[in-house]
């Protein structure tokens, strides 16, 4: 009976982790997000630019949309990557695209930028493993 | 007087027919659009390759979808200014108030996919985007790319 009772508070216990767990979603292995434009190092004259956001062996989903092998894009503007187990903060260095857009129209002051990109799932939350792309480092005139 | 009567009969008859056929336009394109409005100002384009760009045979090249001002969403997903991709290659625009036709000429990409890659015999292939709402019938009015010509050799 003792045995059983282990049993079962183990099992429970695997649960409850495997619960915690699910809250990140799955990323295929091979799925890839990354900056179509502007390029590394690329200078912007008059800081407004079009961000074109590429995506491989995953699709686009829009925020509260489930499905597998999805994801929604945002964009970090100088900062570092935030907490992968957290929804991903909404601020000006965190821009959510969560209509599922591909492209968006971003404006900076002049100066050294910093853009990475990091896919987020129907919560926010960056995808397990998580989906991000290379830091580039534009400069705007 | 009598001139001016006749002048202003026919004036009303031009009137009344040029209603008319507004009318007949207006009811016809409605019968042959989708019932999902398109985003305002929405805008789809191939973003590689480009128009006239000769790609190498035998394997396959990347093909990557622009859109601008509008989201993409996977098939199935009804929600406003959104829809996914269609890539029409070798045929034209499909009619626009029925389901888009799935098949080599029409690929679907109802997973929310924003590009691919496609492989084509050698020889001269156009290439389209067009955008499919999410039971694939293209939007009111459709929102389609540039036709591009491309090369394989």
């Amino acid at each position: 009976m003792p045995r059983l009772a282990i049993l079962v508070a183990v099992s429970a216990a695997c649960l409850s982790m495997n619960a915690a767990y699910a809250q990140r979603s799955p990323a295929p292995e091979n799925a890839e997000v990354y900056i179509i434009w502007p390029r590394n190092g690329t200078v912007v004259q008059g800081g407004k630019f079009w961000l074109r956001m590429g995506l491989r062996n995953m699709g686009v989903a829009p925020k509260g949309v489930e499905r597998q092998n999805t994801g929604h894009h945002h964009v970090l503007i100088d900062t570092d990557l935030p907490a992968m187990d957290k929804e991903i903060p909404n601020d000006r260095n965190h821009l959510h695209f969560g209509a599922g857009e591909t492209e968006a129209r971003i404006e900076l002051p002049p100066g050294k930028h910093t853009l990475q990109l990091l896919l987020g799932d129907h919560n926010h939350v960056p995808h397990d493993p998580p989906v991000m792309s290379k830091k580039i480092t534009i400069t705007v005139k | 007087m009598l001139v001016q009567m006749k002048a202003d009969l026919g004036v009303r008859i031009m009137a009344r027919t040029w209603a008319a056929a507004a009318i007949f336009v207006l009811s016809w394109s409605a019968a042959l659009a989708g019932e999902t409005p398109a985003a305002p100002h929405a805008y789809l384009y191939i973003g590689w390759p480009n128009d006239g760009e000769v790609v190498a045979a035998g394997k396959p090249f990347k093909v990557w979808f622009g859109l601008r001002d509008m989201g993409v969403a996977p098939k199935d997903v009804k929600l406003p200014n959104t829809g996914h991709h269609h890539l029409l290659i070798d045929t034209p625009l499909p009619p626009a108030d029925k389901e888009i036709p799935s098949d080599r000429n029409h690929l679907h990409f109802g997973a929310g996919e924003t590009e691919t890659m496609i492989e084509l015999p050698p020889g001269k292939h156009t290439l389209q985007l067009l955008m499919g709402d999410d039971k694939h019938i293209p939007h009111n009015p459709p929102i389609f790319s540039k036709k591009i010509t491309i090369t394989v050799k």
